[in-house]
């Protein structure tokens, strides 16, 4: 029997992988996976959620919306990184520092 | 099967009653399909298509926006609520954003940039997510707007980059996009995940509604903590609030001038708008996510303004020092948002309404400076005072209006924030607001040395050359020159502008 706590432990999981991949940023690709895992770790639980809101479907509903601005800010992501490496040849955060105080 | 039938005729009967209520954003809305178009086809005939959509868009909007004004309604099932405060905001939003539609086109000029068409579009997209932050009290429309704002701003950083391949500023303006985006999507997921756990927790997305705060009453302290901090990542993203700032500085040096004007002005009156319904939704109970709320947001209010206002000390370009200026000032608003009494919301739209007018003229001087002499440095700035009187006159003024310095309505707003504390201070006696008091005079006394350090250089310090007299042949001087004598008259007569909001 799979219950919610479940869904939870498996989402808080890949939650924390997302963040890890996040924080270890050595690419700036890897950094967009790593939102998309934060992103669909939160999905999951809206949808683990919505099994218990019968009047509204607020959960589902809101799952697909995230679904939709994931994919539009992560193609945005990826054409500003592309033009990032025309400009330095590198999409290492850690090496594109011309900013800073 | 009979029963769904009706339902639905119910359901489209109410979306139809609804539309009117959308219609200001509806303008919006065909003003941004408009302007596409007008950028594919109309643009090599008349060049100026676009920006007149626009234009046009942004005034028929806020013509219905002020229609809507002493008359409370809602719509699409509670998704939006129509009452003073919003249709007051979003009018400040859209009077906001006539300048920054001139300095983009300017900006444009100045550098030789054709093809410009999709920026105005992409403007107006951004400003339907502003308004419809202003109008939501459910999360699945907050986090919508929200995102739409994001990507919105994140392609008008980067937008010019591709324009001026090679050269050092295109460069820079990448590097600042990738910061933003990749900062921007983080907080956003975070938020996502917060809000998700506060739906587990009540079942309702709503959050001004009672079924909200019982959920939030009835969860478990640490997993309400953790959701509740997460939520506020999201909006301190937006509103660039310690510790969630540090893209602020990158993203405002890096940006085009005009987009930067953009950045730390309008969006912020939006994110303020929701912030402050949901501080006035969330601390209006005794229990114990209330207290985490007004603590958190008290903390970081005396952070804020700390660090904005001490980093900011030691910058030397213009632009990274009123970026950190523009943190100290988040801080403010973040006391005036504590202080604001419910249903009397006129200190805090004076405020912001203030802070974004002297942003703008700031940046537009800044803008105009950037294309005369060809930097953003304050040093590049000496000796420029005695050939330009009147526009460092006016650059001193604004300084003195950020600082809050009577004669300029810049005081006149921190007065009335300090005052409206000050009082609340003395109902509940808590400490950590007499605190917040404290380092809200204490960091306006500390801005006084950095702004003042735009006078020094330009009327006391000595150019390596004989200062030059600069043409005045641009939007940008006039727009400054507005915003300043508009910072005098809102000082000498506050009422003009506060009368508006009552």
């Amino acid at each position: 029997m799979i219950t919610l706590t479940h869904f939870l432990v498996v989402s808080a999981c890949i939650f924390c992988i997302g963040l890890y991949t996040v924080l270890a940023k050595r690419n700036a690709i890897m950094i967009l996976v790593g939102i998309e895992l934060m992103i669909n770790a939160a999905i999951l639980n809206f949808v683990a959620f919505g099994r218990y809101d019968k009047i509204n479907y607020s959960g589902q509903v809101f799952a697909l919306f995230a679904i939709v601005l994931a994919a539009a800010s992560v193609a945005v992501g990826l054409a500003i990184i592309l033009n990032v490496y025309r400009h330095y040849k590198t999409i290492n955060p850690d090496q594109i520092t011309d900013l800073r105080d | 099967m009979e029963g769904l039938t009706t339902q639905i005729s119910t359901l489209l009967d109410h979306i139809m009653v609804s539309i009117p209520v959308f219609k200001p954003e509806l303008i919006l809305i065909t003003a941004f399909i408009a302007s596409i178009f007008s950028s594919l086809f109309i643009d090599q005939r008349w060049k100026q298509g676009s920006l007149s959509f626009a234009l046009v868009g942004i005034m028929l909007s806020a013509y219905y926006v002020h229609a809507q004004l002493g008359q409370t309604q809602t719509g699409f099932f509670g998704m939006l609520q129509i009452d003073a405060l919003s249709v007051y905001a979003r009018l400040i939003i859209l009077g906001l954003l006539l300048p920054i539609l001139f300095l983009i086109q300017q900006y444009a000029k100045d550098n030789g940039i054709k093809n410009l068409g999709e920026i105005y579009s992409i403007l107006l997209a951004a400003t339907v997510g502003m308004n419809l932050l202003t109008i939501s009290t459910n999360w699945l429309m907050v986090f919508i707007a929200i995102e739409t704002l994001s990507i919105s701003s994140y392609i008008l950083v980067g937008y010019f980059s591709e324009n001026k391949k090679g050269t050092e500023t295109a460069k820079i303006q990448s590097e600042a996009t990738m910061k933003y985006v990749l900062f921007g999507s983080v907080c956003a997921a975070v938020m996502l995940y917060g809000l998700s756990l506060i739906y587990g927790f009540t079942g309702n997305l709503d959050f001004i509604s009672i079924a909200h705060i019982q959920g939030l009453i009835a969860a478990p302290k640490v997993m309400s903590s953790i959701a509740i901090l997460f939520v506020f990542v999201g909006i301190g993203f937006k509103l660039g609030f310690v510790p969630f700032h540090l893209w602020t500085p990158d993203v405002y040096q890096g940006a085009p001038t005009p987009i930067t004007t953009f950045l730390s002005t309008v969006p912020k009156v939006a994110a303020l708008i929701l912030f402050q319904r949901l501080f006035e939704s969330w601390t209006s109970t005794l229990f114990y996510f209330s207290e985490l709320t007004m603590l958190f947001i008290t903390v970081v209010g005396i952070v804020t303004m700390l660090v904005g206002n001490l980093i900011a000390l030691r910058q030397s370009d213009t632009k990274r020092m009123m970026a950190y200026s523009s943190i100290g000032h988040t801080g403010f608003l973040l006391m005036a948002i504590i202080s604001s009494a419910s249903a009397d919301y006129t200190t805090l739209l004076f405020y912001v309404t203030v802070y974004a007018i002297m942003t703008i003229g700031v940046f537009a001087i800044i803008q105009f400076l950037e294309k005369n002499i060809g930097s953003t440095e304050l040093a590049a700035y000496s000796g420029l005072g005695k050939s330009n009187p009147l526009l460092f006159t006016v650059f001193t003024l604004l300084g003195i209006a950020l600082i809050g310095l009577p004669p300029t309505a810049g005081f006149i707003g921190k007065l009335l924030v300090f005052t409206a504390t000050f009082d609340l201070y003395q109902h509940t006696k808590d400490i950590p607001i007499l605190l917040l008091l404290i380092t809200g005079a204490l960091t306006s006394v500390i801005s006084l040395f950095y702004y003042f350090k735009i006078p020094l250089f330009a009327f006391l310090r000595k150019g390596e050359s004989t200062a030059p007299v600069l043409p005045v042949n641009s939007v940008a001087y006039f727009i400054a020159v507005g915003c300043g004598i508009a910072m005098l008259l809102y000082g000498l007569f506050p009422n003009l502008l506060s009368g508006l909001f009552s």
